[in-house]
């Protein structure tokens, strides 16, 4: 009783404040950019000086914006709003009209969570195993050269890193194309489809992977020099214990709980994708999406991807408050 | 463990051997192949072709390689092409007839004769669905429609409308005519995907990408059942595809490859690929490379109705406070032709308005006050433009006949003083500090809004304007925002670079299609949204332009030309007069083709056909090619 008193309440209204708050300001925030989806639209037909007359164009935006679910006062479409937020159902994608933003979302979220995912959780193990010894060993000369090629690294943008192993691989040893996925829709799980998805998405994890990887380094290096100074980590070491085992067990064991809540968070951004990434490689994914939706004033899209994103970051956040006590015997304990 | 690392090491080996082979979807050759890029992006409703009922994307292939238009527009040769018309429209005396004469022997991509019945059936679906994207003319004018035999239509108008058929000419977008043994089947045309489509063009979809990001065509079997077939022979490549690219970078290096046979870029990657690519040309062959013969006339928009643009002097005084060879320097590197009048410089154009105008516009005051007038027009604004450009270390012609093809016809004095006195008429001051006062005495702030993509002309004329501006010693900046195009369209702006005319057909000339965004019947208060943007967003009208709009009605475009170019005509000096947007140069695009595998481009020294790939006409263009490796 008292766990849930003082533990478990306070974090479930903590929970669904954010989530009340973030979809809040999701439907209004769009909404002050000056930006009309029905606009949008029209312009977007004209912009190459297609021919339409000014009646139809008239009739042309009536029917958007009933179309649309833009009819009505705001607090109308506010109330919509969250019908559709318990629903799941987000309406249809303005700029990709009729397309429903549910099927949009069923057709990227699988690319993104393939890339992104397996680039997250492989930065993260490699840069965590790699900086954990780096910094067990950080007296070490390889360790020191380790550390500043990773400087070097760090703070190089996602797009000209990307650009510059396009330029690589994909023009001065071309082994990959510069054209981005080539699948089209007979898909079927062979041997050809996943070497063309490999192929496709090789560059772009390998961006993600050593960019995400060298942050997780130096993190876990700082982390690990600390731990090792800890009087138990001295203590194991003077009581004989090995010093494989005392590496892992007492040092990157303890170092890595901070890393973990990172882990989550980070997965949880699966929703916004990679947007730099995904446009150097021609990637298809959420980054993208949002992107579009965003410049396009494409609110059902827009909330669509965002609400996906709260529910799922403050989700895991409260998953991890609750998981935390098992991980760590002195959260258990207070 | 060593073992085990060697093994993966193999295996990434091996299948990095196998990935570089596979090149195009479904093993498709690539010599065989003509790889464009796609110039409005990925595609967002891949599975929908449907563009009866919105947009999609219609530049992916769908406009260009299926569905073909009864008519088409060529701005490069100048003339309409009767696709599957076999001829111009006939208007009955009072332009409330409109007879279709249609082209024989065509059949739809699945073996369907074409037939009048499809464009009855089309016109007729049209009038009564309010979803389709040209219901709103249809529905308007139509009262009748029948066939009088399986290729004659005759579509009888609720009121006279010399202009009807410009509804079904394609100029990037028009009613296209529908399989009616198609449609007729479904329940809800709106809805209906038309996947894979039917159309009477020369190629049928072959395979897409369910992200969007390309389209894949195949030449029909039966392509000489197709108006292209029978107009110009065998389009040559067998399969098209339409490719998407998210950054500049990436299409570069896909065209250095020579993954990329077609393809549009700012200027600056255009320079890239002419540099570092053997094979690549552009339209021109040499210096400035661009296409300069583009139906879009680029420059500044003036919300006439918001203070002081509403005054025509103040509008003039602005003009007069450009330097046209800083600007042009500022705005695209003096490689665009220069515009005095809301024209672009299209051949047609230049032999039928810039030409016959041009003494005019030597001869045409402006009233300083107090009697005082002032001839603007300067007509050595090429010559000094030729001048700067040698200057900065580019190859220009001598010939003057070249200088004006490159730099335009002229443009307007750089007159500041003169500026100054229109400005001081209505009560405007200049400070001790250079600044201008407005008539109430508070400094003169303008913000020019404009598109955020940099490489846009928008986004370079609003750029090149706020400099001169403040030059002038008005405090100018510049705002790029996504908002663009709806600030514009709800009137929420006061200067802005939206297009200063909407685009004429860009053939003939009959200029009703720039000018009727002008009537005073669409003039819109601002807060709500002009129902045609290029142009209709300045919010101006004139007695003088209604009258000519109403002249223009009455007269037919296709037997009364000479008519129809002087009510063109007369328009245009109104406008210059009234200068309710200020035009500046020319649409320029800069395409780049790689000549490895295709070569015979419709470049500037050859301009057999429009040279893009995202027009309509792209499909006359392709049985013009020649591949370069038999």
């Amino acid at each position: 009783m008292r766990f849930f008193r003082d533990y478990l309440a306070p974090r479930l209204v903590q929970y669904v404040l954010v989530i009340f708050c973030g979809i809040t300001a999701v439907f209004f925030i769009p909404r002050l950019t000056g930006q009309d989806p029905v606009l949008e639209i029209i312009a977007q037909i004209q912009a190459q000086g297609a021919s339409l007359d000014p009646l139809a164009v008239r009739n042309l935006m009536e029917t958007l914006k009933e179309l649309y679910g833009l009819k009505g006062s705001l607090f109308e479409q506010y109330l919509t709003m969250w019908r559709r937020v318990f629903t799941l159902d987000f309406g249809p994608s303005f700029f990709q009209f009729p397309t429903p933003v549910a099927q949009l979302l069923r057709i990227y979220l699988p690319w993104t969570i393939g890339l992104f995912a397996t680039s997250t959780v492989l930065s993260w193990a490699l840069g965590n195993i790699i900086g954990g010894i780096a910094g067990y060993f950080s007296g070490k000369s390889w360790s020191k050269i380790l550390d500043a090629v990773i400087m070097v690294i760090r703070p190089i943008p996602h797009y000209i890193f990307g650009v510059v192993l396009l330029i690589l691989f994909a023009y001065v040893w071309p082994l990959f194309p510069a054209r981005g996925l080539s699948i089209g829709r007979g898909m079927a799980l062979n041997l050809e489809l996943v070497l063309a998805i490999l192929r496709g998405s090789f560059l772009p994890a390998l961006t993600l992977v050593i960019l995400g990887g060298v942050v997780w380094f130096q993190q876990m290096k700082l982390l690990v020099q600390n731990v090792k100074r800890e009087d138990f980590v001295e203590y194991a070491r003077v009581g004989g214990v090995k010093e494989r085992r005392v590496v892992f067990r007492y040092v990157l064991k303890n170092a890595m709980l901070p890393q973990v809540t990172q882990l989550a968070l980070a997965l949880g951004q699966v929703f916004s994708g990679v947007l730099i990434v995904e446009m150097v490689f021609s990637y298809p994914g959420m980054g993208l999406l949002l992107y579009r939706g965003v410049t396009r004033g494409d609110y059902n899209l827009v909330m669509g991807i965002t609400v996906l994103s709260i529910l799922t970051i403050a989700t895991a956040v409260l998953l991890l408050d609750l998981l935390y006590p098992l991980l760590d015997p002195r959260i258990r304990h207070r | 463990m060593r073992k085990g690392i060697l093994g993966i090491a193999v295996v990434l080996l091996v299948l990095l051997g196998g990935l570089a082979l596979a090149q195009l979807p479904g093993g498709v050759p690539r010599e065989e192949t003509l790889i464009v890029d796609q110039l409005t992006g990925r595609v967002g409703t891949p599975s929908n072709f449907n563009l009866w009922a919105g947009w999609r994307w219609q530049d992916r292939g769908l406009q260009q390689l299926v569905c073909e238009p009864l008519w088409t527009v060529d701005y490069a040769t100048g003339e309409i092409i009767p696709g599957l018309a076999a001829e111009m429209p006939i208007y009955s005396e009072d332009f409330t007839k409109m007879t279709i004469k249609l082209r024989q022997g065509v059949s739809w991509s699945d073996g369907v004769p074409f037939t009048a019945d499809d464009v009855v059936y089309t016109i007729d679906l049209h009038v009564k669905t309010p979803g389709l994207l040209y219901h709103g003319p249809m529905a308007e004018f139509v009262d009748k429609v029948y066939k009088t035999d399986d290729y004659t239509v005759v579509v009888e108008l609720k009121k006279p409308n010399s202009r009807f058929h410009s509804h079904f000419l394609d100029r990037w977008g028009c009613l296209r005519i529908m399989p009616k043994h198609v449609f007729e089947k479904v329940e809800d045309p709106v809805a209906f995907e038309f996947n894979p489509p039917v159309g009477c063009g020369p190629y049928v979809l072959k395979d897409y990408d369910p992200a969007g990001f390309w389209t894949l065509w195949e030449r029909r079997g039966d392509w000489e059942k197709t108006p292209t077939g029978m107009l110009y022979g065998e389009p040559k490549p067998k399969y098209v595809l339409f490719q998407a690219f998210e950054t500049e970078e990436a299409k570069i290096l896909a065209q250095l490859r020579h993954e990329l046979d077609m393809a549009q870029y700012a200027p600056e990657g255009l320079r890239v690929v002419l540099e570092k690519s053997n094979t690549a040309r552009a339209w021109r062959k040499d210096w400035p490379w661009v296409v300069n013969i583009d139906p879009c006339i680029t420059g500044i928009m003036f919300n006439n109705m918001v203070e002081p643009y509403n005054i025509k002097d103040v509008r003039w005084a602005l003009v007069l406070a450009i330097n046209m060879v800083e600007y042009m320097a500022t705005a695209f590197d003096f490689m665009a032709p220069v515009s005095p009048i809301h024209l672009p410089p299209v051949p047609a154009y230049v032999e039928a308005f810039f030409n016959p105008l041009e003494e005019w516009l030597k001869n045409f005051e402006l009233d300083l006050g107090n009697g005082e007038k002032f001839k603007p027009y300067d007509p050595e604004i090429p010559a000094k433009l030729a001048q700067a450009a040698k200057e900065r270390g580019y190859p220009v012609p001598e010939d003057p006949k070249a200088i004006r093809e490159i730099f335009g016809m002229g443009w307007w004095k750089y007159a500041p003083e003169v500026a100054e006195k229109l400005l001081k008429k209505h009560g405007f001051t200049k400070g001790a500090d250079g600044k201008w006062y407005l008539p109430n005495g508070s400094p003169w702030k303008m913000t020019i809004v404009t598109d955020t993509n940099p490489a846009h002309h928008h986004y370079r004329n609003a750029m090149a304007a706020a400099e001169q501006w403040r030059k002038f010693g008005i405090d100018a900046t510049v705002n790029a925002t996504e908002a663009f195009n709806s600030l514009h369209l709800m009137g929420e702006f006061e200067v802005g670079t939206m297009w200063p005319a909407a685009e004429p057909w860009g053939v003939g000339v009959d200029l009703s299609r720039t000018f009727d965004v002008w009537h005073s019947s669409l003039l819109t208060p601002i807060g709500q949204a002009v129902t045609l943007g290029p142009g209709g967003a300045a919010r101006w009208s004139d007695p003088r332009l209604d009258e000519l709009l109403k002249k223009m009605e009455t007269t037919n475009p296709f037997t009364e030309v000479e008519a129809t170019r002087l009510l063109g005509l007369e328009a245009l000096k109104v406008v210059v007069e009234e200068m309710p947007t200020i035009p500046t140069y020319g649409y320029c695009g800069a395409v780049a083709w790689d000549e490895y595998y295709w070569t015979n481009y419709p470049g500037a020294e050859n301009p057999y056909s429009q040279p893009y790939q995202h027009w309509p006409n792209f499909k006359y263009m392709l049985p013009f090619l020649k591949r370069v490796k038999e």
